[in-house]
């Protein structure tokens, strides 16, 4: 069992991946915030089709984020069905009945709509996310939203741990076992062992970033004098566009589901 | 009189600042939980859990999502540190491959808050095993809300209700009790000895 670290073959030269790290996730969490105020097919096939359509922008191939995005497709297909069956709208005709698992046109209308939405929520994020650089998210942090750098380089120090957590997690296991623990067929014993090297893993995580902290300070990772960036993460034109592009489509999309009669608040 | 007031406000303040060892401890707590969160998406979410994912019992196996909030609160015992470290490890298991992208990342920031909020209505004076277990059922409310905004907004609302229960349930069991046991044991190792957390309980 190993901890995969799925890397994705992006071309970095693409147009919506050379943009500054603050302006993509601003531009993908704007639909995501409209589409958390409404449930209706309208904003969500429309808001689902222009990340779809957005893909090659991104410089991302589409073999590789389909190999990466199926278990998102396994989850959508479940939001769909569990929302179908759990809910009260049971109109129209009956396609499946089973006691109490009732599904008619209209729940299973209710369920797809419900997919759809969370699929037009991820998608975005992912694609974004899939092309920044933690480093370089962090200088923009702080240089565009002037985030504590403290908070920002002190987890970007963590950050650059993980292969190393990683790599431990691996040791971890491979000595427990030479001592004969693990490789059980039992699952209980399987996650008893599993808890133990996990904790393990985070006992030596912790005192790594002990002796992390303590080599920072002594590199004068505390003080408050003024500090400068070795990195600059400029912020241009383009970015902006970016921004305002996914503004004017998510605001187009709002409008077009409240002419259409669509728009249908999840609070209401 | 006066200055004794404001030695104590300083004093205050200074507990209330973040050291570097809070900051990268919480941040390293945060990635390693983000890791064991990359396992969980990798191997047993596409077994167990995402199957699981529509049916209103879907968030009993969900509280481990909620642990770094409370363990990363009760280690640390800042103002934020809650937030702090579930954030964290929701960044991180976004770089590290969820599928659900900046959604992860709002989830995070509402399960922090939740805990958070608890630690918070304590004074930041509260670091037992009661105080555990209401910041892991404050994280579990919020991520119970959350979820049915997202996740499932046509059940009809007494199942809404289940699904919230459910959350709120493993809030309390897996992020709560297992957060307090987790956050003892870390101390008894000895690994805690930079912070409060890891001096008061020291044993013989």
């Amino acid at each position: 069992m190993t901890l995969l670290q799925t890397h994705i073959s992006a071309d970095p030269a693409a147009p919506l991946a050379r943009r500054n790290p603050v302006a993509k996730i601003g531009a993908a969490l704007l639909p995501l915030l409209a589409l958390l105020v409404s449930v209706d097919p309208v904003t969500s096939t429309l808001l689902l089709a222009a990340a779809l359509a957005s893909v090659p922008a991104w410089g991302l191939r589409w073999r590789g984020l389909v190999r990466r995005l199926w278990p998102l497709g396994l989850a959508v297909a479940m939001v769909a069905l569990g929302n179908a069956v759990f809910t009260d709208r049971k109109g129209g005709e009956t396609l499946l009945d089973l006691g109490p698992l009732l599904v008619t046109t209209e729940s299973l209308a209710a369920g797809a709509v419900a997919g759809l939405r969370v699929a037009a929520i991820a998608l975005p994020g992912v694609l974004a996310v899939l092309t920044i650089d933690p480093v370089d998210l962090a200088d923009a942090l702080v240089q565009q939203l002037r985030v504590p750098p403290r908070f920002a380089y002190g987890s970007l120090a963590a950050f650059r741990l993980a292969p190393l957590t990683a790599a431990e997690w691996e040791v971890l296991g491979r000595s427990r076992r030479a001592r004969g623990l693990g490789g059980d067929r039992n699952p209980f014993a399987a996650a008893s062992v599993l808890a133990g090297r996990l904790f393990a893993l985070l006992v030596g995580a912790v005192r790594r970033g002990t002796q992390l902290a303590a080599a920072m300070d002594a590199r004068g990772f505390d003080s408050t004098a003024q500090r400068t960036s070795a990195r600059r993460q400029a912020f241009a034109r383009a970015d902006a566009a970016l921004v305002a592009g996914s503004v004017a489509l998510t605001a187009a999309a709002v409008t077009l589901a409240v002419v259409t009669g669509a728009w249908n608040p999840v609070l209401g | 009189m006066a200055q004794s007031r404001s030695q104590d406000q300083t004093d205050h303040l200074g507990r209330q600042r973040w050291r570097t060892v809070d900051i990268v401890v919480a941040s390293v707590l945060g990635v390693t939980f983000g890791l064991l969160f990359a396992v969980w998406n990798n191997l047993i979410y596409t077994t167990v859990s995402g199957p699981l994912d529509g049916t209103p019992t879907g968030p009993l196996v969900a509280g481990v999502w909620l642990l770094p909030a409370v363990v990363g609160g009760l280690v640390i015992r800042k103002a934020g540190a809650a937030l702090y470290t579930e954030v964290v490890a929701a960044t991180l298991s976004i770089f590290f491959g969820s599928v659900w992208g900046l959604s992860v990342f709002m989830s995070g920031v509402w399960q922090g808050l939740g805990a958070e909020l608890v630690f918070a209505l304590l004074l930041y004076r509260r670091w037992g095993l009661g105080a555990a277990v209401l910041a892991g059922g404050g994280a579990g409310v919020a991520m119970g809300v959350y979820e049915i905004i997202v996740s499932v907004p046509q059940y009809s609302a007494d199942w809404k209700l289940v699904y919230v229960l459910c959350a709120i349930a493993t809030g309390l069991v897996v992020a709560g009790v297992l957060g307090h046991l987790l956050v003892r044991a870390l101390a008894r190792t000895g690994v805690l000895a930079s912070f409060a957390s890891g001096r008061t309980q020291s044993e013989i």
